[in-house]
């Protein structure tokens, strides 16, 4: 048997100044990452339990497992080098040499990003949970196992290896949606077997692209320093482009491709809606920004206005059905595709700014899309229904989740203070020069919503109260932690998008800033589409 | 608190008005918001991108300021004895502090994205305050338009930045105004684009007619201070905004501007002309208030066209007058709707015996409201001209629909109704003092908008003095106003108000029957589109379901099936297929 060496990237040196600067330090941050929610699924999963003795104790082994990890990434984001354009953290380990497929992982300033989205969502995700009453043990396994893949999709450099982490997301998942999710047995069937569906075809795309890269490359690795740099011909460039944003497109989603979407949000319990909206979702579009933006400029120039389009009918399509549904967890599902059309919007903007504006917009609209999802999955159960005509005048007697729907509505608008605001104003600046006709299409699919939102709002939480309607009480502690979280990281980086500074000073106070950070690589991503120098004024 | 606040802020305001007397320049300080490297190649200014927080404060600046923090003195104080039956007094004053300090934010931005930034919170802080009665169904149904439509305007206003931006990689006005004509790669075309879009960005927010229907359709179902608050201060903001944006659509074209020029000419003579139809006070005043703005925003460009920034700032300084009087007469007619229990001017009367000081104040808003126009249309609009003769209609309209409500409410016989005594009917102490001191504010406003020592102090710039004829002639055009009014409703008032019900009626009818088309033909198949694409695609799915499921029992019956019998019927089947289909099969 041949020795296994890892091969180590010396960590990083830690930036002069930066609190906690040296604090931690390790060659294998991203594998913990992944593996330890594994590790402790197994173990969890391996516990007696007898007539669900130890659910609490799984409960908060679950909590601290997600918060340990938070607070591992915290540090890693505190130690990142943004001016370094180069992986970070990077692992390296030989696995099935004779197809080229090697144990790679590493993370960038989007990767980064999408990182820290994750940890926030499972810790969101796990105060969800915290309903749970019924096969405790199992559903936290599940949830952890969904964890680990969603971080391992994150930071895999290699595709094959992207490809396993990539499907690997569907299985817990639509396991977790039929065994707890809320409706009638038939129902919660339906949505896991449309996420299966859905996810598995996606990843059978993607499996195409990424052979069909392989091939041309010379059939000898699946790096993607390999097969993503490989310098293509503008045809094939576009052909596996096409492949990818089909794959994306399926697990974004992106209309049409977002048949699994009402269903499985309307279905899953809100600890899977988090999960599903905030995390395993924007792994579409950060597919998108690794193989066809970042890799393949000439299909990117090409292929933009087929993101824009798709942008700007996944915006419309989202706001009206949301505007003529019945029922909150349908209009909430709906509502929740708007992040994701925004998003490619700055990807099909094809200029260093747009592309900015995707990469924060992967975090802001990752938050808002749970925000959103999850507070009318709670509300829809607090208030014993989902339907909007029997749900009314709410909000006098749901304070809580009253504020938070209304946070909720602001963060998808982009209302200032709250970090989607930096977002979509990066990506309008952006897309505006390249793409302005979907840019305004975009726009007004996002006054649709806005329409949407006024009409949801107002049949819910205001008008006078329906006395046909169950008994309501408000969120309860954990529901209220959970959106709470959410939120709160949308008003944080809305409010410090460059990282508190000690008064008077540049020195970062303990966060070195979201925008900061995510700088890294994204200028070598967006060299190939900075506009060239224009000509002499008409 | 709240009042508090308001009134701290007022004297922080004067302080800083005080220290501005003593320089000559405006105070400026700059914070870094968002400052993100995006590319190392292609041109310089599309390199960076960065949002500073621009804090730029001059005489303009510390006058909207204090007028907007008199107008919310005034609605807070007479809201606290008016209002006490109004749900979440903590919510409502915490949303009006919010309002002032997003508007505070709006006024000192020199930087377009942040303009953005306060201009949204200040939007979504009005929608809160005009929806604040959460517990009565008419309110929450009418608040709606007053998030969708003004969401649609600022939409346009934030494209028009993103416009900008894409073609000036800036959005920092100091840096912005100077290379507008010399930036490489600009043109008029994308200048012009720019200027529309600013300009509805602004009109929606300016209410200006047709984009009115978020102050009229939330005048009678918001708290009457939320409903003044949101008139008077949007209406001192956004025309503070379209006079910093006029370099920018003066960079346009002139077709571009005199396009302006009509829309706003358009939305002066409407405005007050619906709201001379129907009966209902608070709507009324919203429209008559949003045609008086609406002239001052017409003076504001037709500055443009003539001499640059005399007559514009003249706008400027009539809209200051317009924003304390139209609170004053919201709060006003609130007052007299609230003691008569009626919304229908048909049903009031006698006002100036029995709320005499309230009934003061309303005709003391309608005048100064009529009057505030003359002293910007003096500047330097000739009378003989399309345009003044527009403006003195716009003029003319907004007097009688100003003083309309007064007679109405102020004279003839109150009748008792169900449930409603006529002796009741009384001024509620406490809360009379404040729509005077908005009249007061408004009428030295008045007085100043015509003195050109004011003027100079707003912008600080030297401006020539109107002439005492042409300030005379502009006088007597809304004087003929009230006076016409006055013969008309002391003639006939009966008549006029069957009238005007009538057409109220007429209009409404037409409205909701044009609703009802753009309902049945437009929102209904769109929205049926995309909740059948929401069907369809489940069953779609489905069907993709049963066929792999069919195709999976086909092959299980097939690998139970005999092999060569089954071969031999797959063979024969092949080999039709490849006769029929191979070429010369025909021949």
């Amino acid at each position: 048997m041949t020795l296994l060496t890892i091969t180590m990237q010396t960590p990083s040196p830690s930036p002069v100044g930066v609190p906690g600067a040296g604090i931690f330090s390790s060659p294998v941050l991203l594998s913990l990452l992944i593996w330890v929610p594994v590790i402790v699924a197994v173990a969890i999963a391996s516990m007696p339990n007898p007539r669900g003795r130890y659910d609490v104790l799984m409960k908060q082994i679950a909590f601290f497992t997600n918060l340990g990890l938070v607070f591992v990434l915290f540090i890693a984001y505190n130690q990142f080098e943004n001016f370094l354009p180069t992986m970070q953290y990077e692992e390296k380990l030989p696995w099935l040499p004779a197809i080229g497929v090697t144990y790679h992982l590493g993370v960038d300033g989007p990767g980064l990003v999408m990182l820290i989205l994750s940890g926030l969502i499972g810790v969101a995700s796990v105060l969800a949970s915290l309903g749970v009453r019924e096969r405790v043990r199992t559903y936290f396994c599940l949830l952890l196992l969904a964890q680990a893949s969603v971080n391992g999709a994150i930071v895999a450099r290699d595709m094959f290896v992207l490809i396993l982490f990539w499907g690997a997301a569907a299985i817990p998942l639509a396991l977790l949606i039929l065994g707890w999710g809320g409706g009638p047995a038939v129902r919660r069937a339906a949505a896991a077997w449309r996420l299966l569906g859905y996810w598995g075809l996606g990843t059978g795309v993607l499996a195409v692209g990424v052979l069909a890269l392989y091939a041309v490359t010379g059939g000898r690795s699946f790096d993607m320093d390999t097969l993503l740099k490989a310098g293509l011909s503008p045809r094939i460039q576009i052909a596996v482009s096409l492949v990818m944003i089909v794959a994306a497109a399926m697990r974004l989603p992106l209309f049409p491709f977002h048949g699994w979407l009402r269903d499985v949000l309307a279905e899953a319990p809100p600890g899977v809606v988090v999960v599903v909206a905030g995390a395993a979702s924007r792994l579409g579009a950060f597919l998108l920004l690794r193989t066809v933006i970042a890799a393949e400029p000439a299909a990117g120039h090409l292929l933009s206005p087929v993101l824009a389009a798709l942008a700007a009918l996944t915006v419309g399509y989202a706001g009206l059905a949301a505007l003529r549904t019945a029922d909150i967890r349908h209009a909430g599902a709906y509502l929740a595709m708007v992040p994701g059309g925004i998003t490619v919007l700055g990807l099909a903007a094809i200029s260093p700014l747009g592309i900015a504006g995707s990469v924060l917009s992967l975090f802001t609209g990752g938050l808002a899309a749970a925000l959103v999802a999850g507070v009318c999955a709670t509300l829809s159960e607090r208030a014993q229904s989902r339907s909007l005509a029997v749900l009314s005048g709410l909000a006098p007697r749901m304070p809580n989740l009253g504020w938070l729907l209304m946070i909720a509505a602001l963060a998808l608008l982009g209302v200032p203070i709250l970090a989607s605001f930096a977002a979509e104003v990066m990506t309008f600046f952006g897309a505006f020069k390249n793409q302005p006709i979907g840019a305004f299409a975009v726009a007004a699919g996002l006054a649709v919503s806005a329409i949407a939102l006024a009409v949801l709002l107002r049949r819910v939480l205001f008008g006078a109260p329906n006395p046909d309607a169950p008994g309501v009480s408000d969120a309860s502690l954990g529901e209220t932690w959970y959106l709470g979280l959410l939120a709160g990281g949308l008003l944080w980086v809305g409010l410090f998008p460059g990282g508190p500074k000690i008064p008077g000073t540049e020195i970062p106070l303990f966060d070195p800033g979201l925008i900061n950070q995510m700088a890294a690589g994204l200028s070598d991503m967006a060299s190939p589409y900075a506009a060239p120098a224009p000509g002499p004024s008409q | 608190m709240a009042m508090f606040g308001t009134v701290v802020t007022l004297l922080l305001t004067l302080l800083v008005a005080w220290g501005l007397t003593r320089r000559s320049t405006p105070f400026v300080a700059t914070y870094q918001y968002i400052n993100l490297s995006v590319g190392f190649n292609g041109p310089t200014n599309f390199q960076t991108f960065a949002i500073e927080l621009v804090l730029h404060v001059d005489h303009l600046t510390v006058a909207a300021l204090a007028v907007i923090e008199i107008c919310m003195i005034a609605a807070i104080g007479w809201n606290q004895v008016m209002g006490r039956a109004e749900p979440g007094a903590a919510r409502f004053h915490a949303v009006i502090t919010a309002l002032l300090f997003a508007c505070s934010g709006i006024l000192v931005s020199w930087d377009l994205a942040e303009l953005f930034g306060f201009w949204a919170i200040a939007g979504a802080m009005t929608y809160l305050l005009l929806a604040h009665r959460w517990g009565v169904d008419e309110a929450a149904t009418r608040a709606r338009v007053a998030l969708a439509l003004p969401f649609l305007t600022d939409l346009c206003l934030l494209c028009g930045i993103a416009w900008l931006y894409a073609r000036y990689g800036t959005q920092n006005l100091n840096t912005l105004l100077p290379i507008l004509h010399t930036n490489p790669g600009w043109t008029v075309r994308s200048l012009v684009v720019a200027s529309i879009l600013l300009f509805i960005g602004v009109g929606g927010r300016l209410a200006l007619w047709p984009l009115t229907s978020w102050i009229t359709q939330t005048a009678v179902t918001a708290p009457p201070a939320a409903s003044a608050i949101a008139q008077s201060a949007w209406s001192v903001v956004a025309i503070v905004v379209l006079y910093r944006l006029m370099p920018i659509l003066a960079a346009s074209n002139q077709q571009t501007i005199r396009a302006f020029i009509s829309a706003t000419l358009v939305a002066a003579i409407a405005a007050p002309l619906l709201g001379l139809i129907g009966n209902e006070p608070r709507r009324a005043i919203a429209l008559a208030g949003s045609g008086a703005v609406a002239i001052a925003a017409t003076v504001v460009l037709n500055g443009l066209q003539v001499t640059y920034s005399t007559f514009a700032v003249a706008g400027v300084a009539a809209a200051l007058a317009i924003a304390p009087a139209r609170a004053a007469a919201v709060l006003a007619a609130a007052s007299i709707a609230s003691a008569m229990r009626t919304d229908n001017l048909a049903e009031m009367g006698d006002a100036w015996r029995r709320m005499r000081a309230t009934s003061g104040a309303l005709v003391g808003s309608a005048v100064v409201m009529g009057l505030a126009a003359a002293g910007a249309l003096a500047f330097g609009v000739p009378t003989r001209s399309y345009l003044g003769f527009a403006l003195g209609d716009a003029v003319l309209l907004i007097a009688i629909g100003g003083l309309r409500i007064f007679l109405t409410a102020s004279f003839g016989p109150l009748r008792r109704r169900r449930a409603f005594e006529p002796d009741r009917v009384r001024e509620t102490p406490g809360a009379l003092g404040w729509p005077y001191w908005l009249v007061a504010a408004g009428a030295a406003l008045l007085i100043a908008s015509g003195i050109t020592g004011w003027l100079n102090f707003l912008d600080g710039q030297k401006h020539p003095s109107p002439s005492a004829g042409a300030i005379l002639l502009w006088v007597v055009v809304p004087i003929v106003g009230f006076g016409a009014c006055t013969l008309a409703y002391v003639f006939n008032k009966e008549g006029a108000l069957a009238a005007s019900a009538t057409g109220g009626l007429w209009i409404g009818r037409i409205i909701s029957a044009a609703l009802g088309v753009i309902d049945r033909f437009l929102i209904g198949p769109t929205t049926g589109i995309a909740a059948r694409f929401g069907d369809w695609i489940p069953a779609g799915d489905g069907a993709i379901g049963r066929f792999t499921t069919t195709s999976g029992r086909i092959a299980l019956a097939a690998s139970r099936a005999p092999a060569v019998p089954l071969v031999i019927v797959l063979a024969v089947v092949l080999a039709l297929v490849f006769a029929l289909v191979a070429p010369g099969v025909a021949r």
